[in-house]
């Protein structure tokens, strides 16, 4: 008997072998949507997944709901599952509504048992991890780039079907792109982070000196980004931005909230210079200096130039 | 302009994470506490009540039980809310309803919308709750009711009977238009909320908290979801805080751990 039937929901074309990959090893029937970014590499894919690819081209949220629910009607699926992008989250969560359906975000596995699957996920602002039991129909969204897979699905020629979605009720008027600071933190081995504790983005370039000094890059936390936008958004770290795992992180005026040390879990050893002795950063770091940046800083910068022979 | 609403979760509090004996999350030992974006969220309705009017009502339903230990903090969650400009507020607790999942908050603010005859046009919520970060409810919500829904909202308008938002996505940002009446998920970018004064504190003792059950309601879906273990995720750090006569002593022990550490090479 053929497994459960899965309508697997493509927003960028990197999803395509993830979700193919996940969904041989849990044993489920594909069907898939291609959307957004996703849909233009369609027909490339429908030549290897060896099943149907439905294409939208749309990026609306609305419009995706719409298409989600076109297709998992007309395939039977039960169980619909993408990648937690902010307009998957969106078009997701209001298909799951009409399905009635209970939803997981942010899983980093799923497996099928019965007429239920089950997902772990992190919880508590990824202090903790939870392994939930949803009954079918479900619908899953795992954590964007939640597995590597080993190649391109070589999986035979599939068909293409193109659905028109209707005008939704919320329009788009402008699209900004958003500036990029050209850092690539997934690869960098060395990482320092900045937060609050800085008082000017003048002075962030007391963070740049060291970090160029020691062959790194430089990130932050969501204020600096998204708030006060000294930095462009590919330096935030944390639940809602980067997962990076270099060797070390120097987290330089960063309190160490629970949703920008979880984005910092996979370093190998962890500094803290934060003022205050008692701030909760000190806990999740290997080794911690109580010190005003301002003053900590240059000297670390003078050290270190000596030892190098740069002084 | 018809009435906003405002949804405010009491979550359990990532920062006093309790572990139970066997490695488990204890969530009973975890206190609640309003979740941070909806504060962003109150804090927009509150300014746009001021320019377009109508009554501002908060609803909030308990997801994490038991009813009887909970209510001194999902009271404290929603007077806060109350003392930064709300008129009234509705919260839903009922044992056998929680611990609640999304399907079940969705049905029961809907439901709590039609018993109190509200006429919501515009529905606030933040883009995701401390605890579980799933963005969910707010697009439920907007389906089950059948309003416009625009997400991730970092700048918010209602303009002539529509609501205008930049939305945040990963790599753009997008000025979108809907009609009302809409549900509308901020960021936390949106603003900067402001701690309540004394004053406002004191004012929000007097407004009205209603206290519903599942029972009072109709079309509560109970939850779906089983939660079939919870682990607390061990931080194995070392926690030395470095110490030294000055900070050249400081620094020179830093880098000479990191050197032996082998994550430094000079
Ligand atoms: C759903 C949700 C998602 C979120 N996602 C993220 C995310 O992805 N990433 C993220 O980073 N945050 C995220 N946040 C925000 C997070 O909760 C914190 O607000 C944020 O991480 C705090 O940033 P910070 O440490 O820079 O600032 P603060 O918490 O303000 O800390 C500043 C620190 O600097 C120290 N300091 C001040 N002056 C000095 C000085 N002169 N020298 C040394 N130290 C000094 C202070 O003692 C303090 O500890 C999220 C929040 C929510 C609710």
């Amino acid at each position: 008997m053929a497994g459960v039937k899965a309508l697997l929901v493509a927003y960028d074309p990197k999803d395509f072998p993830e979700l193919a990959e996940w969904a041989s090893e849990a044993g489920v029937q594909p069907v898939y949507l291609a959307v957004h970014e996703a849909a233009a590499k369609a027909g490339d894919y429908a030549a290897k997944l060896g099943a149907r690819v439905y294409v939208a081209e749309t990026s609306n949220p609305g419009s995706i709901a719409w298409a989600v629910e076109e297709v998992a009607r007309r395939e039977q699926a039960a169980l619909v599952a993408g990648e937690a992008y902010r307009n998957l989250r969106d078009a997701l969560s209001r298909v799951a509504a009409a399905l009635e359906a209970p939803m997981a975000t942010d899983a980093t596995k799923a497996e099928v048992e019965g007429d239920s699957v089950i997902v772990e996920r992190g919880f508590l602002s990824e202090r903790a991890v939870a392994r939930i039991q949803l009954p079918l129909p479900a619908v899953i969204l795992f954590l964007t780039r939640f597995r590597r897979p080993s190649g391109e699905p070589s999986l035979g020629q599939g068909e293409i079907l193109r659905l028109e979605p209707p005008e939704p009720r919320e329009k788009r008027v402008e699209v900004r792109e958003k500036p990029k600071g050209g850092v690539n933190l997934e690869e960098a081995e060395i990482i320092v982070g900045v937060g609050r504790g800085f008082k000017s983005k003048e002075d962030l370039k007391l963070a740049f000196e060291l970090a160029e000094l020691l062959g790194g890059q430089v990130g932050c936390t969501r204020p600096i980004a998204a708030d006060l936008k000294w930095l462009s958004e590919d330096h935030w770290i944390g639940i809602s931005g980067k997962r990076v795992s270099p060797k070390l992180y120097i987290a330089i005026g960063i309190s160490g909230s629970p949703q920008h040390m979880s984005g910092v879990q996979g370093a190998k050893v962890i500094v803290a210079v934060n003022k205050d002795k008692a701030a909760p950063i000190f806990k999740q770091a290997d080794y911690g200096v109580v010190a005003d940046l301002y003053q900590f800083l240059p000297v670390l910068i003078k050290k270190l130039k000596e030892r190098m022979g740069k002084a | 302009m018809g009435d906003i609403v405002v949804l405010v979760k009491a979550s359990l509090n990532p920062e006093l994470v309790r572990q139970a004996p066997d490695g488990s999350v204890d969530v009973r030992a975890i206190p609640l506490k309003i979740s941070d974006i909806d504060r962003n969220a109150v804090e927009e309705a509150v300014k746009l009540k001021q320019k377009l009017g109508g009554k501002l009502v908060a609803i909030s339903i308990l997801t994490w039980g038991p009813v009887q230990a909970r209510m001194k903090d999902l009271r404290l969650a929603v007077q806060e809310a109350l003392a930064k400009g709300v008129d009234e507020a509705y919260v839903v607790a009922d044992d056998s309803i929680t611990p609640g999942d999304q399907v079940t908050t969705a049905s029961a603010v809907k439901a709590v919308i039609e018993r109190a005859g509200l006429k919501p046009d515009l529905i606030l919520a933040g883009e995701a709750t401390i605890d579980e970060t799933t963005s969910q409810v707010p697009g439920r919500l907007a389906r089950l009711l059948g309003y416009s829904y625009v997400s991730f909202a970092r700048k918010l308008d209602v303009v002539d009977g529509k609501v205008i938002a930049e939305r945040d996505l990963e790599d753009y940002i997008e000025v979108v238009e809907a009609p009302l009446p809409a549900v509308v998920s901020v960021t936390q970018e949106i603003n900067e909320p402001r701690p309540p004064t004394l004053l406002q504190i004191r004012r929000a003792a007097r407004k009205p908290i209603r206290q519903l059950k599942a029972g009072d309601l109709e079309g509560v879906t109970p939850p779906k979801r089983k939660i079939l273990e919870m682990r607390v995720l061990q931080v194995k750090r070392k926690q030395v805080i470095i110490e030294g006569a000055s900070l050249e002593e400081v620094a020179d022990k830093l880098i000479d751990l990191l050197i032996q550490e082998g994550v430094l090479k000079l």
